[in-house]
């Protein structure tokens, strides 16, 4: 008895191990005037094989493209990107200040609990629909200063 | 054809020797002014409600920053950062505690737009910008950068590199800390304090 208990727990996990899987999936929700947004979220590449974001799909805007900021001697600049990639057993982060997913020519406001769609494109020709909720990104209280 | 703007070596020279100084010098010592390094001093913007100086605001303390309304991440993080100290603040603080956020885009940002932007996350923030020679003189005078680049592959069609620095000014208008555009709100609650 005890036996079968820990082979169902153990093929219960093994199945929650999806190939891909999308946390703290967040949109910006959007000051009045500002017709884009940014999209982040963590990505995780289960599998064994390197894969790559390669576009991005939303009703919400007339466009979606990938993006990243970056700091040069304290200019900061942004800049479009033709993949993410995703490699093999790891982990990207896309968070504000860093790579994200832009969302250009909002077609209505993100007002914070709002959810939009998105359907993120792989490289191996999958592609994941998510619900993305629309949140205030509040700077966090606890980061060290430099 | 949008002028460009020169990024001024000398002034961030001396200002990161005084910001070095402060560093090491430690809180004990008196806080030592930006003034003596020629950095930053009076100007006049254009608000929803008329002409700006920062003169102005004398008796509060003013924090700066050059931005604009289509940036996505850089510029709303500053503002939220600011919004953050500020709500720590209580009635009577608050008062005494002014947002200046400088547009340098100002052909697609108009003063409407600015007022609406930056009241979604503060009352206490107000959105100014003014002519292209207006915003390069202070963005010289405050050793701050912009740049306009054209994206030819993206749907936004240009961008802008720039500096993103919270600058303090004391209640007597003069640059008294210069801040990172990510500083933990915390960190700026206490700035804002030390100068009320």
């Amino acid at each position: 008895m005890k036996y079968l208990a820990t082979a169902l727990l153990i093929s219960a996990s093994l199945a929650q191990e999806a190939d891909m899987s999308f946390d703290e999936v967040r949109v910006r929700a959007v000051p009045p005037g500002a017709n884009i947004s940014a999209v982040f979220m963590n990505v995780k590449n289960n599998t064994s094989t390197d894969l790559a974001i390669v576009s991005v799909d939303s009703s919400v805007a007339d466009s979606v493209e990938l993006h990243n900021n970056s700091t040069e001697d304290g200019k900061m600049k942004m800049r479009r990107i033709d993949q993410i990639k995703l490699n093999a057993n790891s982990e990207i982060k896309l968070k504000p200040g860093g790579l994200h997913i832009m969302l250009i020519g909002l077609k209505r406001p993100l007002v914070e609990g709002d959810k939009i769609d998105l359907r993120v494109n792989l490289s191996d020709a999958t592609s994941q629909s998510l619900e993305v909720p629309v949140v205030n990104i509040r700077p966090t209280m606890n980061k060290m200063t430099h | 054809m949008r002028k460009t703007t020169t990024y001024v070596l000398l002034g961030m020279a001396l200002l990161v020797g005084a910001w070095a100084s402060f560093e090491l010098l430690g809180p004990k010592t008196p806080i030592p002014r930006y003034a003596s390094a020629s950095i930053g001093g009076d100007f006049q913007l254009s608000s929803v409600d008329g002409e700006r100086k920062l003169s102005d605001f004398k008796g509060e303390v003013v924090l700066i920053y050059f931005g604009f309304i289509s940036c996505p991440d850089v510029c709303p993080t500053s503002l939220a950062v600011m919004r953050q100290a500020i709500d720590q603040l209580s009635e009577e603080q608050r008062e005494k505690v002014r947002g200046l956020f400088i547009s340098v885009d100002p052909e697609r940002d108009t003063v409407d737009e600015l007022n609406a932007y930056t009241q979604y996350f503060s009352d206490r923030i107000i959105g100014v910008t003014g002519s292209t020679e207006e915003i390069d003189s202070v963005v010289k005078q405050y050793g701050a950068y912009y740049k306009f680049v054209q994206l030819d592959d993206s749907a936004l069609g240009y961008t802008v590199d720039h500096s993103a620095r919270i600058y303090l000014i004391d209640p007597e208008g003069q640059l008294a800390d210069i801040l990172a555009h990510d500083v933990n709100p915390n960190e700026l609650h206490s700035k804002i304090l030390a100068y009320l």
